[in-house]
């Protein structure tokens, strides 16, 4: 997930390390809550339109930051996949009284192709805000960020180790199908052929992502992992400039006003 | 002073019916070069894990026996100090790498941002293993991605930037190439150059018989052979053992098995040159 | 008979890992790989079993292209011992592990039995036919992987680095594997650091260096030539550099030829 610039010199861990955008340069937890701000708005505001304005933001947000091909490309499946089902799913199963497409029980209403609507937007621009701060935000960052507000080391090791172990499934995976075709085992044909081989190494390559972790943590109580006393960090983070907190406050004013808005039914 | 000393240590892992360690009793000076070999499950990785206070902090069984490292019984060590005082290098380059971070510099600073060192003192020591070891081509790349033998120079980096005074090394060279074996073997003399103590796990004697300075052979749990390098080597004994003796001390054996003995048995090239020029040369005259 | 001719290998990054080389082992051969680790050792074996495919020439087992054939059809005739027994070992006990490949190809339940114990007491881990392979220790998961190997009676067999770790009963039951598999005329290709273990147990050498071989012949044509060890960065070992040291003789390698060589 990581995509700064390669550091090919400590001289660039004596300032702080900046991903060379200046909104991918924002404290992650300054991305967490607005973003999270911003996907309030959308549920908060009755009707389609404004989860599909929020999701237009992130991607323009996306955009930006420089990440925009890769998030779009990822947001594009989602909506297709995804939203498009659920649409279709809410429109057919939602009764209503003006019918538009006589289908029995499955007949698709304006009330059920509303619902759809609101209810397939709304989700997506939750996953569109989920997205886009795995998109913008390096974990690594993140987990920084939350070291210096205190959060455990510990429980920074829990969250970096699990996407690490995420990304070695994959290719755990791949040494695994390898091993089967050198065993002589067909992997290369059709699904059944495929499915045959790779379901009974399944369990083992859950397995080894989960194995030698009394090493594991052996090795990192040799970095003195379980050390007292204070810890210092290589990596600097960007200082978190000031207009920081005001966009901060800036979005939960407006996630205030949609919620407030939506309870007084403003709109 | 002495850097670890074991009085009929005995140790059996939790749900082991044979003991690891079945009375041990050994001296090791500091700022030595102390080489242990033995066959794969002598007990050499368990007394590893004791001097490192791994036994009895994160592996359960029963111990019996006095066991001080630095002075201080171990069981009044503090896991923590201990973790400072001695630093240890494992065989399996998969799981000493952290995996959370993204840069080898980085990684290799993680244990220096545990013991809370300041910033540019971490770079200074990170850059000076980086040159120490010849990691400069793969300083930027990600841990994750690199190969067993590059993992395991690493994780050396890593545990050698932390500066501690005693390091307990369990078979570092088991995935590098004999070029590779070589340089961590140069590496380690330069750090018992600089005053720590080592206690070194290997099976490549032929290196050992020339950076160690003592050597221990384990056998079953026990201590079966311990001393200078040179007398243990040198030790027909050893092969009982499991041992296999640097090439040119098997040479010198075979050599006088076939009736041309020669003045002395050597462990090293250069010695061995001598040697059987001497041979040739008394030959000669 | 196992042949690459002219083989070239370029990862798709563009790095190229294997550059022309040209290697002819008849069946039945025993055959060391040496070199530096990058040196493309691992590469060019994992084109014999066609786990990766040339990028150009020609691989041929057994006088038939592996062209268009896929690595499990291939794998049926060249068994590969990988590095990291772990990335091959997944059964819950070293029985069913060993017995996997004849389950999957329905062998008979008696001939399976028969071949996994013969498999188990070669490889000598008979005692730990129960075991799950997780509980042994590394050195002797990797003869649980040679074992799962060996039990499919393939007529080529490839070994990636197998000697890394072992103790001297180790290597000890390694080269009589490697005797067993040369009486019945298996071919055997190993990768291997280990420069006593080759001078020990191989006669044909062949050494790579930056993807191509710089010498492909017997030991003293590999460790008695200072140009070849040095392209392939290797060390000549103690025997052999004491004999050039003392003049006595071109040929002289092993510490055999050493004793036999010093009146």
């Amino acid at each position: 997930m990581s995509t700064r610039p390669p550091l090919t010199t400590a001289g660039d861990y004596r300032r702080p390390v900046t991903l060379g955008n200046p909104i991918l340069d924002l404290n992650p937890i300054t991305m967490l809550l607005s973003i999270t701000f911003v996907a309030v708005v959308a549920v908060a505001v009755d009707g389609w339109v404004a989860p599909v304005v929020v999701a237009a933001v992130f991607v323009l947000l996306a955009f930006l930051a420089g990440k925009g091909r890769t998030y779009l490309v990822l947001i594009l499946k989602l909506w297709l996949v995804v939203g498009l089902l659920l649409f279709v799913l809410r429109a057919l199963l939602i009764k209503g009284e003006t019918v538009w497409i006589p289908l029995g029980p499955i007949a698709v209403t304006e009330e059920g192709v509303l619902d759809g609507l609101r209810f397939s937007t709304v989700v997506m621009a939750i996953c569109g805000a989920v997205t886009l701060f795995f998109t913008l935000v390096p974990m690594r960052r993140f987990t920084l960020a939350l070291e210096r507000l205190g959060v455990s080391p510990r429980a920074s090791y829990v969250v970096l180790a699990s996407f690490q172990a995420i990304t070695d499934l994959g290719t755990t995976a791949r040494a695994v199908m390898d091993a089967q075709k050198a065993r002589g085992i067909e992997t290369e044909g059709n699904l059944l052929v495929r499915a045959k081989a790779f379901f009974p190494v399944l369990a083992p390559v859950f397995l080894s992502a989960m194995s030698a972790t009394e090493e594991r943590a052996i090795a990192l109580d040799a970095r003195a992992f379980n050390a007292h006393g204070p810890r210092t960090s290589l990596v600097l983070l960007p200082p978190t400039a000031a207009g920081e907190r005001v966009v901060v406050v800036l979005c939960a004013l407006l996630a205030a006003a949609a919620i407030t808005g939506g309870v007084l039914g403003w709109f | 002073m002495v850097l670890a000393s074991l009085r009929d240590v005995r140790f059996t892992y939790a749900y082991a019916d044979r003991s690891a360690l079945d009375g041990v009793t050994l001296e090791l000076a500091s700022g030595g070069l102390h080489g242990v070999v033995g066959l794969n499950a002598s007990g050499k990785s368990t007394l590893c894990a004791l001097l490192r206070g791994i036994i009895p902090h994160f592996h359960t069984g029963q111990l019996t026996g006095e066991v001080e490292v630095l002075g201080r019984p171990l069981l009044e060590w503090e896991p923590a100090d201990l973790s400072r005082a001695v630093g240890c290098v494992f065989d399996n380059p998969f799981t000493q790498i952290s995996g959370i971070r993204d840069t080898v510099f980085e990684e290799i600073a993680l244990g220096l941002e545990n013991l809370g060192t300041p910033r540019d003192e971490m770079i200074e020591r990170i850059e000076r293993v980086v040159e120490q070891i010849g990691l400069q081509a793969i300083v930027a790349k990600n841990p994750n991605d690199l190969s067993g033998g590059q993992r395991q120079k690493v994780a050396f980096a890593s545990i050698i930037a932390m500066d501690a005074d005693v390091m307990i090394i369990d078979e570092p060279t088991s995935q590098l190439d004999p070029e590779a074996s070589e340089a961590v073997f140069q590496i380690i003399a330069d750090l018992k150059a600089r005053g720590k103590s080592i206690v070194l796990v290997e099976h490549k004697t032929d290196l050992l018989a020339t950076y160690a300075d003592t050597i221990t052979v384990l056998s079953e749990g026990r201590v079966a052979l311990t001393g200078p390098t040179r007398d243990v080597l040198s030790d027909p004994r050893i092969l009982e053992f499991g041992v296999r003796p640097p090439d040119v001390t098997e040479l010198a054996w075979r050599l006088a098995d076939a009736g041309k003995p020669l003045g002395s048995t050597p462990i090293t090239s250069a010695e061995a040159q001598a040697a059987v020029r001497q041979r040739l040369e008394k030959r000669a005259s | 008979m196992i042949e690459l001719r002219d083989v070239r290998f370029t990862y798709p990054d563009g790095s190229t890992a294997v550059a022309g080389v040209d290697l002819s082992i008849a069946s039945g051969e025993r055959v060391a790989i040496v070199g530096q680790n990058g040196a493309g050792k691992t590469t060019t074996v994992k084109l014999m079993n066609a786990l990766l495919t040339p990028t150009a020439g020609e691989v041929l087992i057994d006088g038939v292209s592996t062209a268009g054939r896929t690595t499990a059809q291939v794998a049926r005739s060249v068994g590969y011992v990988f590095q990291n027994p772990d990335d091959q070992l997944f059964s819950a006990d070293v029985r069913s592990e060993i017995a996997f490949l004849p389950r999957y190809l329905k062998w008979p339940d008696d001939m399976i039995t028969e071949r996994v114990e013969q498999a188990a007491a070669l490889a000598g881990i008979t005692d730990h036919l129960d075991t799950n392979p997780k509980d042994l220790p590394s050195a002797v998961r990797k003869f649980v992987a040679i074992a799962a190997v060996l039990v499919s009676g393939c007529s080529h067999v490839i070994l990636d680095e197998p000697t890394a770790g072992l103790d001297t009963r180790g290597l000890d039951l390694l080269t009589g594997i490697l005797d067993s598999l040369e009486r019945d005329g298996v071919t055997v290709v190993t990768i291997t650091h280990d420069m006593r273990f080759v001078t020990d147990a191989f006669t044909r050498v062949v050494a790579m260096a930056q993807g191509r071989i710089v010498a492909d012949g017997e030991l003293a044509d590999v460790f008695g030539d200072d140009d070849v060890l040095a392209q392939a960065r290797l060390k000549r070992p103690d025997p052999a550099q004491l004999a050039r040291d003392l003049r006595l003789g071109d040929r002289v390698v092993t510490i055999d030829d050493v004793v036999a060589a010093i009146p």
